[in-house]
């Protein structure tokens, strides 16, 4: 029986969870992780925050609470400062682990490792390895093996994400079921731009996939897009952006609307979020400037109601079939 | 070519002196107004801090003045203020608006071409020159961030309300209408001695520290001047950040490294803004005996939200009283006075409990 280390379904969860899933593994111990995003987790979790963080971060703390229920021995929080040379991420991330021992006293032990490859993956990122892998084994073999194959799991499910599958199917299809067909439901292509961890949690964004696909759309996320394609909307801008997932959704945008790749498209954000409020405003103001591709930004945030998000969807989807039609 | 730039503090008047030291014609964009502020609000970004919105104005008003060049600042993050000259260049343009916006870059780690990319834009202009007008800035700005220091103690023993802060006021117009380094130093120290002349002794005072994001402590239109609503209520007040420090700490690392170890129990890593300060200087001030940490910030400051949540640990840990508030574009005068006066009440109450612990 080895360690248990909890694992939040949030934030980048998204993102890295099959390689965080394979080192701890590797390294002997066994991952558990918090329970789907509901209402009580939800909850929980605003009730434990700072009132102005944003919602990704108070559902972040309502699976922190879950997972203590869940009698962990670690909770994985780590601190992600940046993923590519010269790009950060938002300022929450480089202080997550710091909020969290902030705000919540009583919890599990946080394990929380520093993520900096702003200069490139060297020494420090190694030895911030070597440091978790410690908690686990003295073995350095092992921890070299853990890495590997945390970055080997981290591979394959980056593969499956270019190819076109939303992050559940392809996290699945990580854990070995077989390839799941494509949801290539509707017709229609909407490209859905925000955070994943926004427009993948089914409920913090009201299940906005199935909603669509439900109207007769197909998603295309900025995961899907090659890294050329964000490359390029990226570069129209004249300051390189300095957040790496802003910076996608940026380049994304501005992909989908030069090359005619979707028939709409819709920006989701979390109210309040800081990085959003800069990057929404550049690309709505593109769209509006073109004038070409329709455009909706939704705005989330701990209020519930489904009924509006609904609203705004068919009359979007209506739009565009009129648009097709004429 | 007649430059403008947006308004922070004193900070105009720093900038006057050195580019038209430099020999640039320069036109101060007018005093901020509400109406600066709806200008903001109006084409800015909704979630936005308020910063952005209000340097927005600035240009606008200054360019209705007659103004065709902007001068802002840029940075590499993780801050969004890095962007915000790009974002301000397009809004601008959206409003049919066709200035040449100069951004100065941080020099991140390449200070030649920092120093190259400043100079190019002054093409005609000696060394000499140079020194010239940044050793007149740099003097009024040590200067004025003195005097204003001074200002937000001695005005909590003011007289007669008000006279504090018109002598200030006097003597800030006298030092930017002069060019004579010596002069300038002259001018703030007799500021000071006649700042004093207008206090009455007092024996008990609250001291209290206003940590936060550097533009609300820097501009008092942002935050309502809170520091003169604190005076008033008889409270001496320290800022812990002034233009002076942020200039040092560019060209001091040094500085933000001490800052780092103070800061690192609670936050260990820079996170952009001056969140990495409001925790660090919050440590000082509670180490240094201040009655009570007040931390000011824009709404959905990312870095400040974090912050908040640490300090509310830093608090109980402390033990020392912390208030967070966050400004946006509202401004009801109402809400914050209260919250203040309340603060200052407790802050009362706890000096005397503690001194009826002590000596009882």
């Amino acid at each position: 029986m080895g360690i248990k280390i909890g694992i939040p379904r949030a934030l980048l969860y998204y993102n890295f969870y099959p390689a965080w899933e394979a080192f701890f593994n590797e390294l002997g111990g066994q991952v558990i992780l918090s329970q789907k995003t509901n209402k009580k987790i939800m909850d929980d979790g605003v009730m434990n925050t700072v009132d102005e963080a944003c919602l990704p971060v108070k559902v972040f703390f309502g699976h922190i609470l879950n997972l203590k229920k869940k009698n962990v021995d670690y909770i994985f929080v780590p601190r992600v400062v940046s993923l590519e040379q010269d790009r950060f991420l938002c300022p929450k991330f480089l202080g997550l682990p710091d909020l969290v021992r902030a705000s919540m006293t009583d919890i599990p032990p946080i394990i929380d490792m520093d993520i900096d490859l702003y200069r490139g993956y060297g020494r420090k990122t190694r030895s911030e390895i070597k440091r978790v892998g410690r908690i686990f084994t003295n073995d350095m073999r092992k921890i070299k093996s853990a890495e590997q194959a945390g970055e080997s799991a981290l591979k394959i499910y980056t593969k499956y994400l270019k190819d076109g599958f939303i992050p559940k199917d392809a996290l699945r299809m990580t854990e070995g079921t077989k390839p799941i067909k494509k949801s290539t439901e509707g017709s229609l292509k909407i490209g859905l731009l925000g955070h994943v961890y926004n427009i993948m949690d089914e409920y913090i964004s009201m299940n906005i996939i199935k909603k669509i696909n439900d109207f007769g759309g197909t998603v295309i996320t900025s995961d899907m897009l090659s890294k050329s394609a964000i490359d390029y909307g990226a570069s129209c801008y004249p300051k390189d952006m300095f957040w790496t997932y802003g910076r996608e959704m940026l380049g994304a945008g501005r992909y989908m609307l030069d090359n005619d790749l979707v028939d709409g498209v819709i920006l989701v954000s979390a109210f309040g979020c800081g990085p959003d409020s800069i990057i929404k405003d550049m690309v709505e103001r593109e769209y509006k400037r073109k004038d070409t591709m329709p455009f909706l930004t939704l705005t989330i945030d701990e209020e519930t109601g489904e009924a509006g998000l609904i609203t705004r969807l068919e009359a979007f989807m209506d739009l565009i079939q009129w648009k097709e039609v004429v | 070519m007649k430059l403008t730039y947006p308004h922070m503090g004193n900070l105009d008047i720093i900038l006057k002196a050195f580019f038209e030291g430099m020999g640039k014609e320069v036109v101060v964009p007018p005093p901020i107004t509400e109406k600066t502020l709806s200008i903001g609000v109006r084409n800015c970004p909704e979630f936005a801090c308020l910063p952005l919105k209000i340097t927005l104005g600035n240009f606008v008003e200054a360019m209705e003045k007659g103004a065709d060049t902007i001068i802002m600042l840029g940075g590499f993050g993780p801050c969004r203020f890095g962007y915000y000259g790009q974002v301000q260049r397009e809004i601008v343009r959206d409003m049919g608006y066709n200035p040449k916006i100069i951004i100065v870059e941080p020099p991140h780690g390449d200070l030649k071409g920092f120093i190259k990319n400043v100079v190019s834009l002054f093409p005609d202009m000696t060394l000499k020159d140079v020194i010239n007008a940044g050793k007149i800035a740099w003097q009024k700005m040590i200067y004025l961030d003195k005097m204003e220091k001074a200002l937000l103690v001695l005005r909590a023993h003011e007289s007669r309300r008000g006279i504090v802060t018109q002598k200030y006021n006097e003597y800030v117009n006298y030092i930017d209408r002069t060019s004579d380094v010596r002069e300038i130093k002259r001018l703030s120290l007799e500021a000071i001695k006649e700042m004093k002349s207008l206090t009455k002794p007092a024996d008990t005072t609250l001291r209290i520290a206003v940590v936060g994001e550097i533009y609300l402590l820097v501009e008092p239109f942002a935050s309502q001047d809170i520091f003169k609503e604190l005076n008033e209520q008889g409270v001496e007040v320290k800022k812990t950040e002034y233009i002076t420090d942020v200039v040092f700490s560019c060209i001091m690392p040094w500085r933000l490294s001490k800052i780092k170890r103070t800061a690192s129990p609670y936050l260990n890593q820079v996170i952009g803004g001056h969140a990495i300060y409001t925790i660090g200087n919050t440590r000082l001030c509670a180490d240094d005996g201040y009655d009570g940490v007040i931390q000011i910030f824009p709404f959905t400051c990312t870095p400040e939200v974090v912050s908040k949540a640490i300090l509310s640990k830093m608090s109980k840990d402390l033990d020392i009283p912390v208030m967070s508030l966050s400004f946006d574009e509202n401004t009801g005068q109402a809400g914050y006075r209260t919250r203040i006066e309340a603060f200052v009440d407790l802050l009362m109450r706890r000096r005397n409990m503690n001194f009826v612990n002590t000596y009882c």
